[in-house]
């Protein structure tokens, strides 16, 4: 007889396959029903939808009830459980591995397709509809067999296994894996929706602008989670990794970082189709690319072919997604070739001196930017494929050029806002750009007066002063006029966005150019001092469970609070942990960590600070980015629709 | 008066005062580094030998540790640059710690491919607005006019009409 906990694997299972079941139906039903028109077989598909969603709930469920009755008759739960992990990250633990990240995924995914199956229930019979709601269940379909064969979570264990190593010790010490993972792949799954209705768009021929205006808030919001959940990561690794960096372009980072790029072109270019009726190749193809890059970022990150800190074991998922990756891009690329006459757009784009001329420009940028990302990101792999050695592509190469992408990006930050649509004259760019140029040079002196140095961090400020200005003004004009209304819509919620961007980009820039540091070897009692600040050893502290045991060297800072920056050897893992601990104000942080080995016996320790300017400024960007993200969401002052959108500005002198 | 300040002689004051100050900022003296910054620097560019893609600045592993030592070592010594002893451990691991591809043979096409992508893309984007240009020689209607009219007589702060 099965006890209560080993029925996990087999109610999991179950629950997949009825998922699996009602998905295969479920994108059956739209299919036929809608070429066929046929009503009756189109009311079964939110019924599929709810089916497949109860049933990934419940495998999901059943995960996690496995996981806190630490049911070790599963592999999974052999990987990553253990009978001293703490509740809240053994709750977590589900997701810390390859198995249980695709069961989320699979979670979320049944999700936004059960909402959009009954936001769109009246609309069932429109034949957009129905073959989004097909898109939407085939790729269900991909993640159901996904999580019944090569990334199945309720596999059985080796018997007699009583106990695990617990999920990774850097996923169990920071309240961000509760929510860094789940945001950002809601951000991640999120832009299926937008490709399931632009494949529909394809199908149906209706490539004009209805299906930009039906998703249009599903992947701006699915933008932001993504946005969100970078910024979670980022804060995470700089709380948690102890080498006082936000971002490292490792491999598992770029797999999230390049279907954003992707994704922000997107919102951008889409504005010149919904507007003109322009770029309609040039919208469906990122959307496809973003799509497709999450499933090959998966594919590099999950397969076991790059690696990366972040990335889980090797595994036979790699051909799956490939495969997959391949059927989107494929089909994709044969439905836009299919259409390709009724995706001629009608109008042109005036001057490159325009709103959409600068669109278009960032879209250039951040398109390169999307490709060199990629690139780095699998050049160990073509080298290796190449001539069998293997090479390393690491944070240098992508600074590099980075730094001037994001100089490009931020100047037109600067320009962009400002611009009419259409075609903009240099008196009417002198009289909008003039205050916003001066925000720039006062930023610049400020800077100066500071004591900053250094050409690309001093241009950083000058462009984030001078893009700051232009943002504001907008946001001025718009407040002015309409009172807090003003705040919201698209072109000023995105300017709220674009202020958050700016505050990140001079944090980076101040963070990666003047951060200091310093070894210091403290002895208790004795006062050391470093960039103006002081460090007394004032003694250690001990914490031991069955997981792991911390010693902490307790460190007073400028004769004030004191930190404990910390030393972890989790018994699973034999491994020293590093902790640091973040004196953060407005103006810098103060970053300690201590290095091993770390003796309660003894009186003295080495230590490394890191003072790091203005690194709390990229998470107030960060919050202003989601905050903005919000405003954009709700609607703003519109103009008539009975308005052409084509007509020609003719010269006037 | 304010026209006066937009004109363009007050824009070619404003770039020659931001390029003063640029170059003032970009030349003066940082102030000295420590030795750890230095230590810092040079050992974001080395990967660390056993560890999954993560630099040695990065790494806790016992084998960057191992090469964090040797740099404050080679630091300390002041006999090198941060090049020198960048390539002196190269060497040692035979080139496959560097972060930084080479730019000689397939290493340099990760450095030519985003330059010519680049290329590529601003060329794609100058002949479509040279055929935007080309296609778009017809004279405006007065529906084309009135239209425009209107619009020119609209909020200015309308998002849509920005």
């Amino acid at each position: 007889m099965l006890s209560v906990s080993g029925l996990a694997g087999p109610l999991g299972r179950a629950a997949l396959l009825v998922g699996l079941i009602g998905a295969f139906f479920g994108m059956f039903a739209a299919a036929v029903g809608t070429r066929q028109q046929d009503e009756k077989v189109l009311k079964l598909v939110p019924r599929f939808a709810t089916l497949s969603c109860v049933a990934a709930f419940l495998a999901f469920v059943a995960m996690e009830w496995a996981m806190i009755t630490r049911d070790f008759s599963l592999a999974y739960i052999q990987k990553v459980g253990s009978r001293s992990t703490p509740a809240l990250y053994n709750f977590t633990a589900v997701w810390s591995a390859l198995e249980g990240s695709i069961l989320l995924w699979l979670l979320v995914l049944t999700c936004l397709t059960l909402a959009i199956a009954y936001k769109y229930r009246a609309r069932i019979n429109d034949p957009m509809v129905g073959w989004a709601m097909a898109t939407m269940f085939f790729v269900g379909i991909f993640f159901f067999i996904l999580t019944l064969g090569p990334a199945n979570p309720f596999g059985a264990g080796a018997p007699g296994v009583f106990d695990g190593p617990g999920p990774n010790p850097l996923l169990q010490n920071h309240i961000l894996v509760v929510f860094h993972p789940p945001i950002l792949y809601l951000g991640y799954v999120g832009m299926t929706v937008p490709f399931a209705f632009a494949i529909g768009a394809l199908i149906t021929g209706r490539v004009g602008e209805g299906w930009l205006i039906e998703t249009r808030r599903w992947a701006l919001f699915s933008w932001g989670l993504l946005t969100f959940g970078i910024i979670l990561g980022s804060w995470w690794s700089y709380e948690v990794l102890g080498w006082s960096g936000v971002w490292a372009w490792d491999p598992v980072e770029n797999a999230s970082f390049i279907p954003w790029l992707t994704a922000t072109a997107y919102i951008h270019s889409v504005l010149v189709q919904e507007r003109r009726g322009m770029l309609r190749v040039w919208n469906l193809s990122l959307l496809v690319s973003t799509f497709s890059l999450t499933i090959l970022g998966t594919f590099l990150t999950r397969s076991g072919v790059l690696n990366s800190v972040h990335a889980f074991s090797d595994s036979n998922i790699g051909p799956y997604l490939l495969s997959f990756f391949a059927i989107i891009v494929v089909v994709s690329v044969v439905l836009i070739g299919w259409r390709g006459d009724k995706l001629h757009a009608p109008g042109t784009i005036d001057s490159p001196l325009s709103r959409e001329g600068a669109f278009l420009a960032n879209n250039v940028i951040f398109s390169v930017f999307a490709f060199v990302v990629l690139l780095g990101t699998v050049f160990p792999l073509v080298v290796e494929a190449i001539q069998n050695r293997q090479l390393v592509v690491g944070e240098p190469f992508f600074d590099k050029l980075a730094v001037p992408t994001g100089l490009t990006l931020l100047f037109l930050m600067c320009i962009a806002p400002v611009l009419p649509w259409r075609k903009a004259s240099s008196e009417l760019l002198s009289e909008r750009l003039f205050w916003p140029a001066w925000c720039g040079i006062a930023a610049l002196v400020f800077s100066l007066l500071v004591g900053a140095t250094g050409f690309a961090p001093l241009l950083t400020f000058t462009l984030g002063g001078f893009a700051g200005g232009a943002a504001l003004r907008q946001l001025v004009l718009a407040t002015r006029r309409q009172g807090l209304r003003g705040l919201v819509g698209r072109a000023n919620g995105g300017m709220v966005v674009h202020i958050g961007v700016i505050l990140i980009a001079v944090a980076l820039a101040a963070s990666n150019s003047y951060t200091r540091s310093q070894e210091l070897s403290l002895k208790q009692g004795v006062v050391a001092q470093f960039a103006g600040h002081t460090f007394e050893l004032t003694g250690f502290t001990e914490m031991s469970d069955a997981r792991r045991t911390s010693i902490s060297a307790v460190i007073r800072v400028d004769g004030g609070k004191s930190y404990a920056p910390a030393i972890s050897k989790f018994k699973s893992m034999g491994t020293n942990i590093g902790t640091p601990s973040v004196k953060s104000s407005l103006t810098k942080d103060i970053y300690l960590t201590v290095e091993p080995p770390l003796k309660m016996s003894s009186k003295s320790a080495k230590i490394k600070v890191f003072i790091k300017p203005m690194v709390m400024w990229l998470w107030i960007g960060g919050f202003l980015m989601g905050f903005g993200t919000l405003l954009s969401a709700f609607p703003g002052r519109r103009r008539r629709p009975t308005d052409p959108t084509s007509a020609r500005v003719p010269e006037y002198s | 008066m304010m026209k006066k300040l937009k004109s363009w002689p007050v824009w070619m004051l404003m770039g020659l005062l931001v390029v003063a100050l640029l170059t003032v900022g970009t030349t003066r003296d940082s102030g000295p580094l420590t030795q750890s910054d230095r230590i810092d620097a040079i050992t974001k560019r080395i990967a660390c030998p056993t560890c999954d893609g993560e630099s040695v600045f990065v790494s806790r592993a016992t084998a960057a540790e191992s090469i964090r030592n040797q740099v404050a070592r080679d630091v300390a010594a002041g006999t090198m640059s941060d090049n020198q002893i960048i390539g002196s451990i190269a060497d040692t691991f035979q080139g496959k710690i560097l972060l930084v591809p080479r730019a000689t043979g397939v290493d340099s096409l990760v450095w030519i491919l985003p330059i010519a992508v680049l290329v590529c893309a601003v060329a794609g984007l100058f002949v479509a607005f040279r055929r935007w240009k080309r296609n778009n020689s017809g004279d405006a209607t007065a529906e084309d006019i009135a239209l425009v009219k209107r619009l020119l007589g609209e909020d200015p702060t309308d998002e849509e009409n920005v």
